[in-house]
């Protein structure tokens, strides 16, 4: 995964790098040009300055002679050279390389070959200046130009760093709130203003959504709570009815077995919505978890209550409880947590088993006898450990964990020395 | 022993009704708030028992409206909406019992048959169950007036027959009797025959009085 700024730099910075390299020999080729055609205006000029020049000083033709020997023998950077009557040279310009002493290396030259008259005899000028040569220009252009790259792509680098930390802050203070955005929690979502066009739509759509998205939801948990309810009454109804049934003596034995026999999927029906009923009033929040709550008397209570639950499936208790355990909770919740856990601790033990509890300051622990591990991916989902023959609602271990999350406390469960345990880390 | 049922669910209205005035208590209905005010205002009742949930307002002011005429009527909760909180300001307000919806018909005799006990016979409240007396507060019983001990669950049976009498109550209104809320392990009706196996032990020859209904729960014959 790359960032966004990254992946527009690159191909801007490969793009800086071509044209700048391009530039490389644009750049020569313009100096060069510039050089020549100068040196060549300079060449004519000079020749046009030597030509009245000479003719001006009006010399013997002894004394040209010599003027021009010595100016041959000195070379200034041009040569007259006699030429035999009337002969002319056509104009032309050259560019040589060669070995010059003074320099004491290769040079370049450009020079002007053409012909001029001193005192009506024609002469041949070649006048020659010493110009930089290619590969000198070139890598002085090209050492300027690197520079040049190093400043730009550096630059781009730091403004990238700087422009990512400011251009985005706007954006990343968005994900940052969509990842801490809670559908259960009671927040809305407060995504702030941007000048940025973009990022401003981004946040307005992202509220828009997620207001909507927690709207439904209420709905939803809000609707599981009023359905519950408005089914209480028609299970209230049938209830009743199925126990004036039982009164009437002109039904025979079979019909009144029949009819007593609804009371079993009516009283499963009755605490599924009574379990589901709770769930969705927890998620719902209409548990205050602010109370104190001794639970170290709370577990005395609720094992008294089971008392007979134990005694007739003969199971064993063996108690750890720490005195004056308090925790800030919700009483009732604590309670259903606890019988909940005991409950399923009777359920699923064998008879003459064991169960440990052990109460500390931090941890709640529930230990039974067992034979087979449990699937702990699934332990605590709604309806997902139901089995059709028991009177379980399959909801138990899941008001388990949903008291759990509501207070902060970590549910776990392990099977460890055929014993399944379940624990509450307060 | 006059009762105010106030519900406005006419079907279960009429079947608490049924139910009681078998009993020998005398029924009258108010299906809305506005009813239900009239009633509470003009007559006097042994029991009044309230669903929270009324057309035309709120129970609970109902229940401040007894309390402030400073009526002796008991008044037990029946509700739908199921909350501890609901329980626990019904209570506060000053309601003698809070049944939360479904229950059983023979759970809401046991206890309209306590709460009027409670209230119209206050500290000496014995209750006379045939050759058997059920002493509520001292939670002890005598058959012939030899003591025989009960465990809790046993007293608790033995209430319920009493609130009761002649009715046939199925082993799932037995169950929940016993385990309240905790009724959820039990479709076990193993549970409910084991207790009612050792009540019948401990009662002896009153033990005749309790019998088995085939295949639908007991009936207490007096």
């Amino acid at each position: 995964m790359k960032k966004l700024l990254d992946r527009t730099f690159r191909p801007m910075a490969l793009y800086a790098l071509v044209v700048l390299v391009l530039s490389i020999p644009a750049y020569f080729f313009l100096i060069n040009y510039i050089w020549i055609s100068e040196l060549d205006k300079h060449h004519t000029a000079m020749r046009n300055k030597i030509e009245v020049k000479m003719n001006e000083l009006d010399l013997k033709e002894s004394a040209l002679s010599v003027a021009i020997s010595t100016w041959d023998q000195v070379q200034p950077g041009s040569t007259l050279i006699p030429l035999p009557a009337n002969a002319t040279i056509k104009d032309s310009f050259y560019t040589s390389n060669r070995y010059d002493k003074f320099h004491g290396e290769l040079e370049r030259f450009r020079g002007l070959s053409t012909s001029l008259k001193i005192n009506g005899a024609p002469y041949q000028l070649i006048i020659e200046t010493n110009v930089e040569e290619v590969d000198e220009t070139i890598m002085f252009i090209a050492g300027v130009t690197s520079v040049f790259i190093l400043l730009l792509l550096g630059g781009f680098v730091l403004l990238n760093r700087q422009l990512s930390k400011r251009v985005w802050r706007p954006f990343y203070s968005t994900i940052d709130k969509l990842q801490q955005f809670d559908l259960d929690g009671d927040k809305t979502i407060e995504l702030g203003h941007t000048r940025i066009i973009e990022f401003s739509a981004l946040n307005e759509t992202a509220q828009k959504l997620t207001e909507r998205n927690t709207k439904v939801y209420r709905q939803q948990k809000e609707f599981t709570e009023n359905a519950s309810h408005e089914l209480q009454t028609p299970l209230a109804l049938l209830t009743s009815r199925i126990d004036l049934l039982l009164q009437d003596a002109s039904f025979t034995e079979e019909q009144l077995e029949k009819i007593a026999s609804l009371n079993i999927p009516l009283a499963k029906m009755s605490r599924i919505n009574k379990n589901l009923l709770l769930l969705a009033r927890i998620g719902n929040h209409r548990f205050s978890a602010e109370e104190t709550v001794n639970m170290s008397l709370l577990v005395e209570e609720c094992l008294d209550l089971l008392e007979g639950h134990l005694a007739f499936k003969q199971i064993t208790v063996k108690k750890n409880i720490d005195e004056q355990v308090l925790l800030k909770a919700n009483n009732s919740l604590a309670e259903i947590l606890v019988t909940n856990l005991l409950l399923n601790a009777i359920r699923h033990n064998s008879d003459n088993g064991n169960i440990l509890i052990t109460l500390t300051g931090t941890a709640f622990t529930i230990a039974n006898s067992g034979e087979q591990a449990l699937n702990e991916a699934t332990l605590f989902r709604r309806f997902a450990n139901v089995n059709p023959g028991t009177p379980s609602t399959g909801l138990g271990l899941a008001i388990v964990k949903e008291i759990a999350d509501k207070h902060q406390w970590k549910v776990s469960y392990r099977f460890a020395g055929q014993q399944h345990v379940f624990e509450i880390i307060f | 022993m006059k009762i105010l049922l106030i519900e406005d669910e006419k079907g279960l209205a009429d079947d608490m009704a049924d139910y009681l005035s078998s009993q020998q208590y005398h029924c009258e209905f108010a299906a809305d708030y506005h009813q239900a005010t009239e009633k509470i205002n003009v007559y006097s009742y042994d029991c009044i028992v309230l669903d929270l949930m009324l057309p035309g307002g709120d129970g609970l002011k109902l229940l401040d409206l007894i309390k402030h005429n400073r009526k002796q009527d008991g008044v037990i909760i029946i509700s739908a909406r199921h909350s501890i909180d609901d329980k626990i300001k019904g209570l506060q307000a000053g309601a003698d019992d809070y049944l939360a919806k479904p229950f059983h018909l023979s759970e809401l005799a046991a206890r309209v048959y306590a709460v009027i006990r409670r209230k119209q016979f206050g500290a000496n409240n014995i209750i006379d169950l045939n050759e058997i007396s059920i002493d509520l507060l001292a939670k002890t019983v005598a058959v012939n007036n030899m003591p025989v001990p009960l465990t809790k669950k046993e007293f608790e049976l033995l209430l319920l027959f009493a609130g009761n009498k002649n009715k046939v109550i199925s082993k799932s209104a037995l169950a929940e009797h016993l385990s309240g809320d905790m009724a959820d392990m039990l479709d076990n009706h193993d549970f409910v025959y084991a207790h009612i196996k050792n009540l019948k032990r401990k009662l002896g020859e009153s033990a005749s009085h309790l019998k088995t209904v085939y295949g639908t729960g007991y009936k207490w014959e007096q």
